[in-house]
């Protein structure tokens, strides 16, 4: 049990993730500190809720990239609208409409992948394109700071504060709730649902799991939606955390999420994948943009520490199945 | 697209095709040069500027960039990966080259020593675009590095590396000579799209007529069957990643020649963003993939891009509907492709 734990891609990850908290705060004592260790959750919040969505996505063999334009869509799309309105209430019905919008949006990518039998990828780039263009130009292209009175206040709702010396009061926000019941949702749909060992069958092998009896296109359908939901939530979290609403929100972050998925463990290829991993993925790419400001490294050469750190963090897991696999070899001859 | 596989063995036994076979095989060229024709006649009669040389020759200095780029791009997801850090490559090579010229050649020197400076200049960003790519092969064929995270993260580093070098500037005051490659023209074309049209034919003729081309499909293809017939797996992707690299670092010239300026931060995104869909849009999946296809492509997106600019000139966020036109074109290609393969499978 402890040897399959060890070997796992989730143990190296953490041990990853704690070596370089002992480096960081080694150079920096600051580091630790509940300031540190809530600005890296806030931080994380968004990333860790698509990164759930984009999960059963990836294990069922799929590669998507639209979800940050379906985010900035949805929420940007709610937002103009109701504040167009004049609404001036809470922000439940944010994430309703939100999640309607972002839902059909998913929905859409899932028809056309099910339908014209298309690549998930190539389908999520022609999205990708597309809902930023849409909100762009039918929306509106600036950021808009007006936020319903309802709303205002919710960006420093906590559910734990603290005193810090430094910064002053800081806290786990409310959102990371979500988080937690979001994670657990998807930990238990590909756990202990046949939804969710369809979509590991369909990673694995897809001509396989139609013939065991899966219906594939439903199972892409249902993922599709879900993954567009999550996107909406991420998005309009995103826009109250930071007290303004983006039309091209995340547009640089796709490829940061993707690749926290695949750190924790996900093959590219599908098939394999876990929450816990995906997790620790998100939280160790986030922890080193946050960490890289507080080692006191110039501003201008932080970019190409943080391109040293990922090739190597990178390279280990793959040196290691590489290692695994000539040793396995060895044993057969 | 899968139906090219049918494209194998009549392209090896090399006997006349049938005018049905000629539209099965070439598909997706048909279909691009449709869109390209239709789109085109359609900017031409709408619009009073499309089609003056002015026009035309301003499409013909902005699409080479994104052109050359795109085969970089192409060139990788033939063997199965993805190559992330195009932009960052020539936007490096641009940074070492420009710091070079801007540090080591005086601004009152003789001709003959700034064009000896050009020359050591375009060696240094070949050589730089050959390392960096050397650097992708090496930890994708040897590490086996998915290459989505393994060019992921050298694009972080690439462009640390200019960001380093320049402290986040703009690096200018280049020898004039540097626009030549640009701004001017040769018998009336741009000399940045004879530079695509060059690279263009170089790389059909890498990937149709060499062996090296024929591995790198064979790989796509199958990368387990490829090492089994005993192809170098591991050497074939390191080529192919610098050959990657040596590609984008090419943009990096143009880019230089164009704005007359080196920066970190040039076309990052949407310039890698809008390579792969290029590629897609020309139908290049792992192992099949044309690059007449990604010539016609690239026209096609500068078409639109231009058409539309021109169309919805004074109109609020005008630049962003070719982004919406975009994505909705790209759909309906796959559409198309997919009820014209479902006819012809018949």
């Amino acid at each position: 049990m402890l040897n399959k734990i060890i070997r796992s891609n989730e143990f190296v990850i953490f041990v990853i993730l704690v070596a370089l908290s002992l480096v960081i705060g080694w150079i920096n004592p600051a580091f630790y500190s509940w300031a540190t260790v809530f600005d890296v959750i806030r931080a994380s919040i968004v990333y860790f809720i698509m990164a759930y969505g984009l999960l059963p996505i990836i294990i069922a063999g799929g590669i998507d990239i639209s979800f940050v334009a379906i985010a900035a869509m949805s929420s940007y799309t709610v937002h103009m609208f109701l504040i167009n309105q004049g609404y001036q209430g809470g922000i439940l019905l944010y994430y309703v409409l939100g999640c309607l919008l972002g839902a059909a949006a998913g929905l859409l990518n899932g028809i056309l992948v099910t339908r014209f039998k298309l690549p998930v990828f190539d389908v999520s780039l022609a999205t990708f394109t597309m809902w930023y263009g849409f909100t762009l130009f039918f929306i509106g292209a600036t950021a808009n700071f007006d936020l319903p009175k309802g709303s205002v206040g919710y960006y420093a709702r906590f559910l734990i504060t603290f005193q810090d010396p430094n910064v002053g009061t800081t806290g786990l926000h409310e959102s990371f709730l979500y988080v937690v019941i979001l994670g657990f949702f998807i930990w238990w749909l590909l756990k202990y649902t046949t939804l969710g060992r369809g979509v590991f069958a369909m990673g694995g092998n897809r001509d396989v799991a139609i013939r065991t009896g899966f219906n594939v296109n439903r199972i892409q359908l249902v993922l599709f939606i879900i993954m567009g939901t999550f996107s909406a939530i991420a998005g309009v979290t995103q826009g109250f955390l930071s007290r303004y609403f983006n039309p091209v929100l995340f547009i640089a972050q796709p490829l940061d999420v993707l690749a926290a998925i695949i750190l924790g463990g996900a093959a590219i290829t599908g098939g394999s994948g876990s929450v816990l991993g995906t997790t620790l993925g998100v939280l160790l790419i986030q922890l080193i943009n946050r960490a890289l400001i507080l080692t006191g490294i110039q501003v201008e050469w932080q970019r190409l520490v943080l391109g040293i750190i990922l090739i190597l963090f990178t390279a280990i897991p793959s040196i290691r199945t590489l290692r695994a696999r000539r040793v396995g070899r060895m044993i057969q001859s | 697209m899968r139906a090219e596989l049918n494209q194998q063995p009549s392209q090896t036994r090399k006997r006349a095709l049938s005018t049905f076979e000629f539209v099965g095989h070439h598909r997706q060229t048909i279909l691009l040069v449709a869109v390209f024709i239709a789109l085109f006649t359609f900017f031409s009669i709408t619009e009073k500027k499309f089609l003056t040389t002015r026009n035309i020759t301003s499409m013909g200095f902005q699409l080479p960039e994104i052109g050359v780029l795109s085969l970089a791009m192409m060139i990788t997801i033939l063997t199965g990966g993805i190559n992330l850090s195009v932009n960052a490559t020539s936007n490096m090579a641009a940074v070492i080259a420009g710091l070079y010229l801007v540090k080591y050649v005086p601004k009152d020197a003789p001709e003959s020593q700034i064009w000896f400076a050009l020359v050591i200049a375009m060696l240094l960003v070949l050589l730089v675009g050959l390392i960096s790519g050397l650097l992708n092969g090496f930890l994708i064929g040897y590490i086996r590095v998915p290459p989505i995270l393994a060019t992921l993260a050298t694009m972080t580093f690439f462009t640390g590396i200019s960001t380093g070098l320049t402290g986040g500037a703009t690096v200018t005051g280049f020898p004039e000579q540097v626009a030549i490659i640009g701004s001017k023209t040769f018998i009336g074309i741009p000399i940045p799209f004879i530079i695509f049209f060059v690279v263009t034919v170089l790389m059909y003729i890498i990937l149709t007529r060499t062996s090296f081309g024929f591995k790198v499909r064979m790989l796509g293809t199958n990368p387990v069957a490829a090492n089994f017939t005993g192809i170098d797996t591991q050497g074939v992707l390191l080529k192919v990643y610098a050959l990657s690299g040596i590609l984008s670092s090419i943009t990096g010239v143009l880019i230089m020649g164009r704005t007359m300026s080196a920066a970190y931060e040039y076309g990052t995104t949407t310039y890698v963003l809008l390579t792969i869909l290029i590629a897609v849009l020309a139908g290049v999946v792992p192992g099949f993939g044309s690059v007449v296809n990604v010539f016609i492509a690239v026209l096609i997106l500068q078409v639109l891009s231009s058409g539309f600019t021109m169309k919805l000139a004074g109109i609020r966020g005008s630049s962003f509907f070719k982004d919406f036109a975009w994505g909705i074109l790209l759909i309906l290609i796959f559409i198309v492709n997919y009820l014209t393969k479902m006819r012809t499978s018949r």
